[in-house]
């Protein structure tokens, strides 16, 4: 035993979000881990929704002006008495 | 409780400052609000979907800051803070009515992936996240997406935010943040499987695959 029960499938897949945004207590996810590793019905579902996860957090837009707006906003803060 | 040294010194720290801290207010917002301007900027971007009014929102935003920086609790999240900021800002200055969407349970959510990627090995589209560039597809897809469940999208996927660091920019419970987030993932899956279909990514042979002419 290493501290916690094994997980069933349905319990895994509740909780597959929170395991993947790093969301769960250090036990649950070590137990949602553990039942990942040799579970092939969830696995393949980890793997697409990590896949999607990682692709959702890389489409992210920077500023196109990043000078441009620090400049903007030094220049009214200045303006607001800001000195540093 | 008990309360040892260490732990008390942290604890006054917290509410009155550090002591040994000898930077002046305008110091603190330099070292601590400003380096957080790049990730303001993109969050006024994904709220106003324009660059101009964004620039606008991140300007009014610093300025609220600053004008509010005695408010600000020092060793909280200073990036956190700002988003608050921002985001207020922007739905006062568009008077946006925040319209409330029943939303489903988010374990409900949770288990309703299970049938989204079902459907995506079907039409033989799950790997599709890493055998295809779907950068534009994807930043479509969020626009496109009902404000509810952006807000939570862009917060916790693109911003990296914690549930409770989203829930305190959203004013929102946890659990709300939870569904919201769930349910816009979902939607987004449904939208960009579509759109894997529509570009003939589904495998030869798959049920979602083009017909032969």
């Amino acid at each position: 035993m290493k501290g916690h029960d094994m997980l069933d499938c349905d319990a895994v897949m509740r909780q597959l979000w929170d395991y993947l945004d790093g969301e769960l207590t250090r036990d649950r996810e070590a137990a949602v881990r553990e039942h990942l590793v040799v579970c092939k019905r969830c696995y393949p579902q980890y793997n697409f929704e990590s896949a999607f996860v990682k692709a959702l957090s890389a489409s992210r837009r920077d500023h196109s002006r990043p000078a441009e707006i620090r400049e903007r906003v030094l220049a009214t803060l200045r303006a607001e008495g800001f000195a540093a | 409780m008990a309360w040892n040294k260490k732990g008390l010194t942290r604890l006054v720290q917290k509410i009155v400052g550090r002591p040994d801290d000898v930077r002046t207010p305008d110091e603190r917002f330099r070292d601590e609000a400003l380096p957080q301007l790049d990730a303001v900027a993109r969050y006024a971007v994904s709220l106003t979907r324009d660059e101009s009014d964004a620039d606008d929102l991140v300007q009014e935003t610093f300025l609220r800051a600053f004008r509010a920086w005695n408010q600000f609790i020092d060793g909280s999240d200073c990036r956190a803070w700002l988003f608050a900021i921002c985001r207020n800002t922007y739905l006062r200055s568009s008077k946006r009515e925040q319209r409330v969407i029943p939303c489903e349970d988010a374990e409900l959510e949770a288990l309703g992936a299970a049938a989204i990627h079902a459907s995506a090995q079907q039409d033989g589209l799950e790997d599709m996240f890493v055998r295809h560039d779907l950068l534009a597809a994807i930043q479509r897809a969020v626009d496109e997406l009902p404000e509810t469940f952006r807000e939570a999208v862009v917060l916790v996927d693109l911003e990296e935010q914690s549930y409770q660091h989203t829930a305190n920019v959203l004013g929102i419970p946890v659990g709300t943040v939870r569904s919201r987030l769930f349910r816009g993932r979902r939607l987004l899956q449904e939208s960009l499987i579509e759109y894997a279909r529509d570009a003939g990514l589904a495998k030869p042979g798959s049920s979602g695959a083009a017909e032969a002419s």
